[in-house]
């Protein structure tokens, strides 16, 4: 459903991507791991245009983009079709948790109101925050902000939802709740391409993993592949340090 | 000249510094319905550093906040007769330059240096927007314009509101400087009263009392008007 073809980024003389490939079939859930600086976040940016590729090739369903020169009426076109969870929520502090979630419906997808309201009183319920339609962020703690963040993405019933590092600006107790709702968007067949740390959502969510390093795709394979049995001595390592010592897969 | 004050005075000329408030009013209103636009559009192009018009900005502002404003209203009221006069000489029309009135030099003053204090306000106001919300704008599908619209601007006005406050009676204040080009404004008009029997001290206490009032109401209506715009703030669950 979306694929990637050799994709380049630089930031002025630091070279972010050096050519990643990438292919995500409708309904899976793809995990990318790596140390920081390997370049997952800015992939995944790229994928949204919030940041432009210094060159590479994506391809939605029947739509054919290029990722340097796409034209505006395609980067609206992709972004019709991807969402986006932000590391740091980014929710609109002037606008209440429902209006958070309706904000894109209403003025970027001219649906209307009271149907946007429906949608996204039903997005915020999946997300466990029925009580909080009319809380502004500042009211909100760090994992319900975030849940309205997810909630703003599920509601736009997109193709894909692109996760960045979603529960890294978490306090390590709220951490469960954000990984929950986002279990349960997954297990009802959302198609979803996460950056995070957290092996355990890997292991347990993951129909495949991708290992990143320097700009590249160091491994990819499913979950048991990644943490059983790698191949690579750069994803052993990696692992090595992120896993506690009595780490055992089950599957 | 009687000792003490002249309470007759004081009360007459009250009124008359009273009925220089319009022009007052008026010249603040048309140099803020000026320099807002123009201000924010300028302010938006510092912060994303659009090539030419950046520089432009930049050399404006500190040209504009490095001069006495004294000094802009003399230049403004020397120069622009003598530039008129030259065009209509040269095309024949037949206007009569020094006939001009003077509210037209000080909606040209005051323009200016209010649009240079603006691009400032506006410029730091934009900046505490994080660049996040920008971004999740776009992302959920908003063009950049509606980004702006709905997310962006509410939330800078916030923040720039107590500055565009003061602005506006730093701008009331300046807007005194008129009499300098004859505007018929407070306190050129009391001043002209006290002219004839130099009764000054009375004069000057009137023209302090009218400012006052004026500035304390515009800070009043402010204070409310903020209030207002930071209701997403100040809720408590």
């Amino acid at each position: 459903m979306l694929e990637i073809k050799d994709i380049h980024k630089s930031f002025g003389k630091n070279e972010i991507l050096k050519g990643v490939d990438l292919t995500i079939d409708k309904g899976d859930v793809v995990v990318i791991l790596g140390p920081s600086g390997s370049g997952k976040t800015t992939l995944l940016r790229c994928i949204n245009f919030l940041e432009k590729a210094d060159s590479g090739k994506a391809a939605f369903g029947e739509l054919q983009v290029d990722l340097h020169s796409a034209s505006k009426k395609d980067i609206h076109a992709i972004r019709q079709k991807t969402a986006f969870v932000f590391q740091s929520y980014n929710l609109f502090n002037n606008k209440t948790a429902l209006e958070n979630v309706t904000e894109g419906l209403i003025t970027g997808r001219k649906v209307p109101k009271t149907e946007a309201n429906e949608i996204g009183k039903k997005a915020l319920d999946k997300v466990g925050l029925s009580d909080k339609y009319d809380s502004y962020p500042s009211q909100l703690s760090g994992g319900q902000q975030q849940r309205v963040g997810i909630a703003r993405a599920v509601a736009l019933n997109p193709d894909i939802i692109l996760f960045d590092e979603p529960t890294s600006a978490l306090d390590p107790e709220l951490v469960g709740e954000v990984l929950t709702v986002m279990k349960n968007i997954a297990n009802e067949g959302t198609t979803m391409l996460v950056v995070t740390h957290e092996m355990s959502f890997a292991k347990d969510v993951a129909k495949r993993v991708i290992f990143m390093d320097g700009g590249v795709v160091v491994e990819e394979g499913t979950p048991h592949e990644i943490f059983v049995s790698p191949k690579e001595e750069r994803t052993k390592k990696f692992l090595k340090r992120v896993l506690p010592e009595d780490y055992t897969f089950y599957i | 000249m009687s000792d003490g004050l002249n309470y007759k005075f004081l009360v007459d000329t009250f009124f008359v510094a009273l009925s220089g408030v319009p022009i007052t009013l008026f010249v603040t209103a048309v140099a803020l319905l000026v320099a807002l636009p123009l201000g924010f559009l300028l302010a938006l192009t510092r912060i994303n550093q659009i090539p030419i018009l950046n520089t432009f900005s930049q050399v404006y502002v500190s040209f504009v906040r490095g001069t006495p404003i004294i000094i802009q209203i003399f230049i403004v009221y020397a120069s622009v007769p003598l530039i008129l006069t030259a065009i209509t000489e040269k095309y024949n029309w037949n206007i009569k330059i020094y006939d001009i009135n003077p509210i037209w030099y000080a909606f040209i003053v005051f323009s200016f240096s209010t649009t240079a204090i603006l691009i400032e306000v506006f410029r730091s106001a934009l900046s505490t927007v994080s660049k996040g919300q920008l971004e999740a704008a776009q992302a959920v599908g908003l063009t950049n314009f509606q980004a702006y619209r709905r997310i962006v601007i509410p939330q800078a006005l916030v923040v720039a509101l107590p500055n565009i406050c003061t602005a506006t009676v730093n701008l009331i204040k300046a807007t005194s400087l008129g009499y300098a080009m004859s505007l018929q404004e407070i306190t050129l008009k009391a001043k002209v009263a006290a002219n004839v029997g130099y009764n000054y001290v009375e004069a000057y206490l009137d023209i302090f009392l009218v400012y006052i009032i004026l500035c304390s109401l515009v800070e009043y209506g402010f204070k409310l008007y903020e209030k207002r715009l930071r209701k997403y703030q100040y809720v408590s669950s």
